[in-house]
């Protein structure tokens, strides 16, 4: 997981991608997952057009029968991983179906 | 170009707990300097492939590590470019030798992977994404599974056409000594084993897996060797969604044309491949993207047997990174040298017959980097 300082770096920049909405155009299901993320299991993760670019992100507040090709999605600011008692909890961008 | 291969050593792929990587590095190297009938003293300088050791154990300066234990004291290096460091180390002692900077090189790509625990590789692996990939909680299987997903969206490819793949090259692998997977899977067996990232099962992935191969590289015409005859890398954004289509890798067709046409070869005079197999949809990926068949039509034309072993173009004689194993920095050369045996009529119950001319290609991450080789009997 990054740094204090990384994270603190990377919050300041997040504003900007907010509130935006995009096409779901692909998705899958994660059962196997990386350090940090084990927790969340079986999690989605798509890639989302927003017109001008596209990104991979989560996808929240749904389960996988509600996605379909796409789909309009909204992004919204989750917790990203799962932070020890003691490190800074980091935020990032994930999506939810509009 | 007049490169050999005068030399190649593989340790057996797998789960090698009595070995570390050093071991492996050293078992590769020996056999091939051995093999090439070179002495430790003839090796200009060596090429150390790896991409995760570092990270894992905290011991970097391979090349040095690894030079230094065989005795060899011109340059070492070490090659870093993901799953594709063993080709990209291969392709940069090439141009060593083509430079004149160097005569006689050794190649070696290693990686230790199984003292880790599998949350720990994956996120090592990650290491070759994007950071937004990573925030994503993404893993390779993932990415290669939303490539897999849109493949199947836009052409139609089923779960029976990725099986396919992986039930082909365990065939491979079971007349494969080295293989990590020795042994034939059933098409039931494939479709059944549980879900990694949907439409992915774990049999549509390869494994973790510990390794090493060598090749002695000369410019020296009196060696006797087979012939790289052509050697191109190209590059595209690390990041997957940043690329203009997720149906292809882009890469791969950049690197395949310029190393063809290196060679003097077109794609209809390859006789076999080893390509970067590291999820089922990537074969199939490959077998367009080379031209081996037309965009939307590599699944059939694996399920079709046109890859197998007596087929049209046979693809992985080694198992490919499925069932041959992939230890991510030997890869790349473990390719050099399956199709330098199968050049010299070496390769025993999996030989091709009447082949001469051969391609490798190698993936870095989810197709950031490509390499692809040609070699020549």
């Amino acid at each position: 997981m990054s740094t204090p300082v990384a994270i603190w770096r990377q919050h300041k920049t997040l504003s900007p991608y907010l509130n935006k909405v995009g096409k779901l155009i692909v998705w899958t299901k994660i059962f196997v997952a990386p350090s940090g993320f084990e927790h969340q299991t079986p999690y989605l993760v798509g890639i989302v057009d927003f017109g001008d670019h596209k990104m991979p992100l989560q996808i929240v507040d749904c389960e996988e029968a509600d996605l379909k090709l796409n789909l309009k999605v909204i992004t919204v600011i989750r917790k990203i991983g799962k932070a020890k008692a003691e490190d800074v909890i980091e935020y990032g961008v994930k999506v939810k179906p509009l | 170009m007049k490169i050999k291969v005068a030399g190649t050593g593989l340790t057996k792929f797998g789960e090698l707990w009595s070995k570390d990587l050093l071991d492996l590095a050293l078992d590769a190297s020996n056999d091939a300097i051995n093999e090439s009938r070179l002495t430790k003293n003839d090796i200009d300088a060596v090429f150390m492939a790896n991409m995760l050791h570092g990270k894992l154990t905290g011991q970097d300066h391979l090349g040095a590590l690894v030079a230094s234990s065989l005795g060899i004291k011109g340059a070492s290096f070490r090659v870093e470019g993901a799953c594709a460091s063993g080709g990209l180390a291969v392709h940069l002692a090439i141009q060593s030798l083509l430079a004149g900077t160097y005569k006689n090189v050794l190649v070696v790509g290693a990686e230790k992977m199984t003292d880790a625990h599998v949350s720990e590789i994956i996120s090592a692996l990650m290491g070759a994404g994007s950071e937004q990939e990573r925030k994503a909680g993404l893993t390779f299987p993932a990415l290669y599974a939303l490539m897999a997903k849109a493949h199947m969206q836009k052409f139609g490819t089923t779960r029976n056409h990725l099986a396919s793949v992986s039930v082909k090259n365990h065939y491979h692998a079971s007349m494969n000594e080295k293989a990590q997977f020795p042994f034939e899977v059933s098409m039931e067996k494939v479709l059944e084993s549980p879900v990694i990232s949907s439409p992915f099962t774990l049999f549509d992935a390869s494994p973790i897996t510990d390794g090493a191969g060598a090749v002695i590289l000369t410019s020296d015409s009196t060696t006797p060797g087979v012939f790289i005859t052509g050697s191109a890398v190209a590059t595209d954004s690390v990041d997957l969604s940043s690329r203009k289509s997720l149906l292809e890798i882009a890469a791969t067709k950049q690197a395949s044309i310029k190393a063809l046409k290196q060679a003097g070869v077109e794609i209809k005079d390859i006789h076999l491949a080893e390509v970067h197999d590291c999820f089922t949809i990537a074969e199939i990926l490959a077998m367009e993207d080379l031209g081996f068949c037309k965009k939307g039509l590599g699944g059939e034309f694996v399920q079709k047997g046109h890859t197998r072993l007596g087929g049209k173009i046979p693809v992985n004689t080694s198992g490919g990174l499925k069932a041959c194993g992939h230890p991510v920095a030997a890869t790349g050369v473990k390719q050099i040298i399956e199709i330098t045996h199968q050049l010299q009529k070496r390769a025993g119950k999996r030989q091709v017959e009447g082949a001469n001319v051969g391609l490798t290609h190698n993936v870095g991450g989810s197709g950031a980097t490509v390499v692809v080789h040609i070699l020549q009997s």
